[in-house]
């Protein structure tokens, strides 16, 4: 009994430290667990001995660690930490809510509505160790929605970009960290709604994004993140974007997140430009856009082999091609030095798919990769446009024999693709 | 080939719930009753529910119920949409739908349909295609589908739709199994299949299965045995499931176990956890696998608890 008294007061020592070191450094940018042995590494490596618990208690251990703004908590401790923590906030939100509706009843009938002194209190003590917990339990969402309860009442935007904060602190640990990134969403619409610039949203967003998406690859909820911010941006914006992704997909072609991203964009500029203007000829743009990426996306295709992002970002630009600029018109077939008639597009395809699906012997499982893309692109394509004409030129490809050939083991799928293929001719 | 551990999967199952005395135990605390619904749907598979005492479970599922109508994660946390799925089924399961105040349930799920159709995860608003395969599910176990807009649920999750034929989280979303799986066993729950192209999502899904026969959930990612049942149970939804390789997937599966002290990784070598246990067993079940109860791709629950419920029939204990 007296031996569990001190595991608990042991552990609340932890969860006070813990919460005196988060509020020492309201800088606090990134978060970990550590084994306690990397601790000495990291000391050794920046030449210091301290420990974060010695610069803000004074105490010589090795459970907490705090240098340039960077945390380390020990593994050894996350346990009774954790306790001590969930335990203690779910005590004072359990406390502030039954606070909220006594304060609710005596506020009955009164036009002033503020806070008592004690309310105030325990709601500080929410908001303290909600923060304590969510860096422990990144989706421990009865913590983050506590959270919103209270934020929810406030008008103030520095508490909501504190928010903003430590949402941003849970994911340089939990990059796909859902209720982090649901949680960044809430507070952006309320600052969006009190009119906070979107413009630096944005800009701030997207730079989180990519720092995340840099050490955590193919993270779907980050990019999704970015994806759902599309809607809040203009034509200016997606074209800005556009351009500045670039570089960063041309790194990662493999990160179909990325590549998604950029369909949106591409989406979203096309439905900015409206169709009177694509008539008028006022948005020449639009052609470019799309002729840029469709040049850029051959010359990675050719550049990194076997990459299925990049054969799927192709299967993407070609059917919008296809369907929104592409035409049999001889009149209007040339728009700002872009042509626009379907069979050069369709023999700049073909010369593309037959210089990607050459294989010899020797070749690696890339090659192989790539060849089986390549077939596969050219089928979709056919599948997919029905203003393509499968005139003798493509039957004469022999899709059939070159997919079962490099993928024998799809047999079944390019079986019933090409059938369906033939029968609807 | 090796064979399935069963024995040695069920004694893991039940382990589980045991552990509590480390970190990583405790910390997916919040989520316990999607935990409960794997594991006990997984000791069902494999025939062995009765090993589990259901009053006390039953009980305890109750405990997790709010004056909302919505069920939490664990006794004193907030309700949630998705774990009040997981309480339905894990009713249903032990035939215990009874107990459930279905007017209170039903009432929550409806409260958190949107204009557009969508639904909320919870009150505070996220909006997700998952979220809209769990309410449709949810009510058709209780039998209430005509509380909500259907009409306006199925536009909602058609307009996830991509034009690879897969779904996403929201419209414009990045296709993605998990997703997929949503939006089609909602749409395949409303009677409403017809929207989905199934060359189209067919050939996405045939897609996901990798040289080592496993399945991924996107494009470039690495197989993952819990993926054995988003992309399954879609493919087996649209009648696409004869365009992969069932005998690699299987291997892939079996080659995931842990054979010495039971339970199932995301990949073979890897440490083992009971949601991908549950994953691997369903995926297992609906590839026919010998000695499993057959599992319903729709319900994601055993047919015949499913059957049980479609026809309304009421077995004694």
């Amino acid at each position: 009994m007296a031996e569990n008294t001190d595991v608990q007061a042991k552990a609340t020592d932890l969860l006070s430290q813990f919460e005196q070191i988060l509020q020492s450094d309201p800088l606090i940018d990134e978060i970990g667990f550590v084994h306690p042995s990397q601790f000495v590494k990291l000391n050794e490596e920046l030449g210091s001995s301290k420990s974060a618990s010695s610069e803000i208690t004074g105490n010589e251990n090795s459970e907490f660690w705090l240098q340039h703004h960077k945390l380390g908590i020990s593994t050894q401790i996350l346990h009774p930490l954790y306790i001590a923590a969930r335990n203690t906030f779910m005590a004072a939100t359990r406390k502030y809510r039954s606070s909220c509706n006594q304060d609710d009843q005596t506020m009955a009938g009164n036009s002033l509505c503020g806070l008592s002194n004690s309310l105030n209190i325990v709601e500080s003590d929410v908001m303290k160790h909600s923060r304590a917990l969510l860096l422990l339990s990144c989706d421990f969402g009865t913590a983050w929605n506590s959270r919103k309860f209270i934020l929810s009442k406030k008008q103030n935007l520095s508490l909501y970009l504190d928010e903003l904060l430590l949402s941003k602190l849970v994911l340089s640990f939990f990059p796909k960290s859902e209720q982090a990134w649901s949680h960044r969403r809430w507070v952006i619409k309320l600052l969006v709604e009190k009119g906070y610039s979107v413009e630096e949203i944005l800009k701030k967003e997207s730079e989180l994004v990519e720092r995340i998406a840099e050490m955590s690859k193919m993270n779907y909820r980050a990019w999704n993140h970015r994806r759902w911010l599309v809607s809040y941006m203009s034509r200016e914006q997606a074209l800005y974007e556009l351009n500045e992704t670039r570089k960063w997909a041309a790194l990662h072609v493999a990160d179909n997140c990325c590549f998604h991203y950029r369909r949106r964009l591409m989406l979203k500029i096309l439905a900015e430009s409206s169709c009177a203007e694509i008539n008028s000829g006022l948005t020449l743009g639009i052609y470019q856009v799309w002729k840029e990426e469709l040049d850029w996306d051959e010359m990675l295709i050719k550049r990194y082999i076997g990459r299925e992002a990049l054969w799927i970002h192709r299967r993407f630009l070609s059917v919008c091609w296809m369907r929104h600029f592409a035409t049999d018109n001889k009149i209007f077939n040339q728009e700002g030095g872009i042509k626009l008639d379907i069979p050069f597009f369709i023999e700049n395809e073909l010369n593309l798919v037959n210089s990607c699906s050459f294989l010899s012997n020797e070749d690696f499982e890339d090659f192989q990769t790539q060849a089986t893309c390549s077939g596969a692109y050219l089928l979709w394509l056919i599948k997919n446009c029905p203003n393509l004409k499968v005139d003798d030129k493509l039957r004469t490809y022999n899709l059939n024999t070159l997919l079962k050939k490099v993928c024998p083991e799809r047999y079944p799928l390019w079986d019933s693709l090409i059938d369906s293929i033939e029968s609807s001719d | 080939m090796g064979e399935l551990a069963t024995e040695k999967h069920v004694q893991y199952i039940l382990s589980v719930e045991k552990k509590k005395d480390d970190f990583q135990s405790v910390v997916m605390e919040h989520l316990r009753m999607n935990g409960a619904y794997w594991g006990l749907t997984a000791l069902d598979i494999l025939g062995k529910l009765d090993t589990v005492d259901a009053d006390e479970v039953v009980s305890w599922v109750m405990s997790c119920q709010h004056e909302s109508g919505g069920f939490s994660g664990n006794v004193g946390h907030d309700p949630h949409i998705l774990y009040t799925l997981s309480a339905v089924q894990v009713l249903a399961l032990f035939d215990k739908l009874d107990v459930l105040d279905v007017d209170k349930v039903t009432n929550y799920v409806v409260g958190l349909q949107n204009e557009d159709g969508s639904f909320s995860g919870d009150i505070w608003g996220e909006v997700d295609s998952r979220f809209s395969y769990i309410a449709i599910l949810c009510l058709s176990l209780l039998h209430q589908l005509d509380k909500i807009n259907v009409e306006k649920a199925v536009n909602f999750v058609v307009s996830c739709k991509n034009m690879d034929g897969g779904f996403g989280c929201t419209p414009g979303g990045e296709s993605h199994s998990g997703q997929i799986f949503c939006c089609v066993g909602a749409l395949a729950l409303t009677g409403s299949l017809h929207h989905v192209d199934k060359d189209l999502l067919g050939w996405w899904l045939c897609e996901r299965q990798v040289k080592s026969g496993g399945l991924n959930g996107r494009p470039e990612k690495l197989p993952d045995v819990c993926y054995s049942w988003w992309v399954l149970s879609s493919l087996i939804m649209i009648d696409r499931v004869h365009w992969i390789s069932k005998e690699k997937l299987i291997k892939f599966i079996l080659d995931c176990q842990d054979t010495e002290n039971g339970g199932i990784s995301d990949r073979p070598d890897d440490a083992v956890d009971v949601y991908h246990t549950y994953f691997g067993i369903a995926g297992l079940s609906l590839l026919e696998y010998p000695s499993l109860k057959p599992i319903d791709p729709a319900y994601a629950l055993p047919v015949d608890v499913v059957n049980r419920i479609r026809l309304g029939k009421r077995h004694a204990i």
